[in-house]
């Protein structure tokens, strides 16, 4: 039972970690309909932001900040500058998913040729630890916890109440009606970009201090359980996302307690390939058809 | 010539006709059929740990050095054959998860998935193909020729590959210029209207998945002989992309265009990239190969999405018997 207690622990730190970056990624998705393959990216770059902001001798949480809006900045001039042209040059959907990995490895490496192949760690104390039964936490899991918890109610808050947030869900049920109703269409996209990128910032920092070491692909490989986590909540749904999250979250830290832990991922995405033969389009989504690009 | 540059220019050779199948193998998915496949990279890796299985003989030779499943020592078609079969067996099993029920966008996430699940798997399980480490010491088929100099032998080796080129190139003609690869640039252009037809969309991409899957192992059984070794680092997921790469800048759908494509994006930008001046950093060379290859992408994708060899249009003559007399005769466009 402590096995499974301190298992637990580890995977709601997990999940919270996995939980803002999905949300970021699927929330881009439902609105655009665009499969962003260089999120990981994203993550990664502002990730290094803090790092850098965090070397000069700022504390991590200020440098977490300056980290999301740096990710918001760049997830918006992605688009703006590369994603955005090329859809209205008129490429299809699955010409946009290659688009988007070209952007993810041209970051990814440009940022490599940079900063070397070698491993970086933020200057972080890991904080007073807590002991609730037989979890023990750290101040900063903790803190990280309580971040992810409140931007999930607060983007599900926006999601359902305001404006803005009424006009994503319109633009992701039906572009062209959504527009007719008077969305500013093209803003209400760039938003929904730069919230993105805020979200893949606070995550991409929040997942090096997780694990401790990063190097300039940690981020892109640590989207593949991402798209793990939104793909088994039903892509498109933020809900969905932070339950795919906690499943992904728990089973992958559980199952390495148990099993042998450099399989943890594999555990995960066992679930998710059941979970998908069993109900295909994840387990929140509503949307069983494909749509195209929205513009 | 001296040998160094002889060995040079078979290497080259060997890598033009491995990444000519390989790309094929994707283009009959992706670029005929519209099947994004992003665990390609997967079944190239499948046919170079089979043919490495087949071919090694027990694990415990060589002192024992490498753990790995069955380990048999066959004759020389064999283990290529038999990595063909694995190739198209394990395709068939990835094909019957993804492609039967899920959304084609879904697909091409869950084949990522699959392709990192892939590599995670063959690095933590030792006992399956000796983990992150790989398997090294994989035999030559045309090493084992007596009587013949080392030279010789690579060019012989050459000579395997070229033919398997040859022929891989021959059935790719033969299959897409068919009525058959009519039915799959249908599934791809409009899956309704060949459903219509009273042809079966998914059963076409499966078949593709089948066929492309036998040619990446194909492609990967040459690539382990040729080089004796095959790690987990050979076969990330983002190398599937370097294909879908090579497929777009030849021109999808296109048979010739592919193999110009995957000769100038697998072996060219790698080549050109050693000659530029800008120091030996090894890191530094491979990011910017990656950097190339992305941009490379980008470019085609908005210049030229068609590719260097545009996939042929066919024009057939007027359909006068299906045209009313009065009706405005001509030519019928159709992709064919």
């Amino acid at each position: 039972m402590a096995v499974f207690l301190s298992a637990l622990g580890f995977g709601v730190v997990t999940a919270a970690i996995l939980a803002i970056s999905a949300v970021g990624f699927t929330l881009q998705f439902s609105v655009t309909n665009v499969f962003n393959l260089s999120f990981g990216s994203v993550m990664t770059i502002s990730g290094f932001v803090a790092y850098w902001l965090n070397s000069a001798g700022l504390g991590i949480w200020p440098a977490m900040a300056v980290a999301a809006i740096a990710g918001g900045a760049l997830s918006l001039a992605i688009n703006e500058l590369l994603y955005e042209p090329f859809i209205r040059h008129g490429v299809n959907l699955f010409g946009m998913v290659i688009v988007t990995i070209s952007v993810g490895l041209i970051c990814d490496h440009a940022l490599q040729a940079i900063v070397g192949p070698s491993f970086f760690s933020y200057e972080a104390p890991a904080g007073k630890a807590f002991h609730f039964a037989d979890f023990v936490l750290t101040g900063q899991e903790l803190a990280i916890i309580g971040i992810a918890v409140a931007l999930t109610v607060l983007v599900q808050a926006a999601l359902q109440y305001t404006r803005l947030g009424k006009a994503m869900r319109g633009l992701s049920v039906n572009p062209s009606l959504a527009r007719a109703c008077g969305v500013p269409t093209r803003r209400v996209i760039a938003l929904a970009w730069f919230v993105s990128g805020v979200l893949a910032g606070i995550g991409g920092v929040a997942l090096f201090l997780d694990i401790s070491t990063f190097t300039a692909t940690t981020g892109s490989e640590f989207l593949i359980v991402i798209i793990a986590a939104a793909v088994l909540g039903g892509i498109g749904s933020p809900r969905g996302a932070v339950l795919g999250a906690l499943v992904v979250g728990i089973v992958t830290e559980v199952g390495a307690a148990y099993w042998n832990p450099e399989l943890k991922d594999v555990l995960a995405f066992s679930v998710l390939i059941v979970v998908l033969l069993v109900r295909p389009q994840g387990l929140f989504s509503q949307l069983a058809t494909e749509r195209a690009v929205a513009r | 010539m001296s040998a160094a540059t002889q060995y040079y220019i078979a290497t080259i050779l060997v890598y033009i006709a491995v990444n000519a199948i390989a790309s094929w193998g994707l283009d009959l998915q992706f670029g005929v059929t519209g099947v994004l496949n992003f665990a390609f990279i997967l079944f190239q890796a499948a046919g170079a740990y089979t043919t490495a299985m087949l071919s090694l003989g027990p694990a415990s030779g060589n002192g024992g050095f490498q753990r790995y499943l069955v380990g048999v020592h066959l004759p020389f078609p064999l283990p290529i054959l038999g990595a063909m079969l694995v190739g198209a067996a394990l395709s068939a099993v990835v094909g019957l998860i993804t492609l039967r029920r899920l959304r084609s966008d879904y697909q091409a996430m869950v084949m990522l998935v699959v392709s990192v699940v892939a590599t995670v798997v063959a690095e933590s399980v030792l006992g399956l193909a000796n983990g992150s480490a790989g398997l090294s010491l994989i035999p030559n088929p045309a090493e084992g020729l007596a009587g013949l100099a080392r030279q010789a032998q690579t060019w012989v080796f050459v000579g395997i590959c070229a033919v398997c080129m040859l022929v891989v190139g021959l059935l790719m003609y033969a299959l897409v210029y068919s009525p058959y690869g009519r039915v799959l640039r249908g599934t791809r252009e409009n899956e309704p209207a060949i459903e219509a037809m009273g042809r079966n969309a998914t059963r076409a991409r499966m078949q593709v998945f089948v066929l492309g899957g036998a040619l990446g192992a194909l492609s990967g059984a040459l690539l382990a002989e040729f080089i004796g070794a095959w790690a987990p680092s050979d076969w990330l997921y983002p190398e599937t992309f370097v294909f879908f790469t090579a497929v777009i800048v030849g021109g999808r759908g296109s048979v010739s265009g592919v193999a110009v494509g995957s000769a100038l994006v697998c072996v060219g930008v790698q080549q050109a990239v050693q000659y530029l001046p800008i120091g030996g950093d090894p890191t530094v060379l491979a990011s910017l190969e990656w950097i190339i290859t992305g941009l490379l992408t980008m470019l085609f994708l908005w210049v030229r999405p068609q590719g260097l060899l545009p996939e042929r249009r066919r024009r057939f003559p007027a359909a006068e018997r299906v045209l009313a007399p009065g009706d405005v005769g001509g030519a019928v466009e159709v992709d064919a």
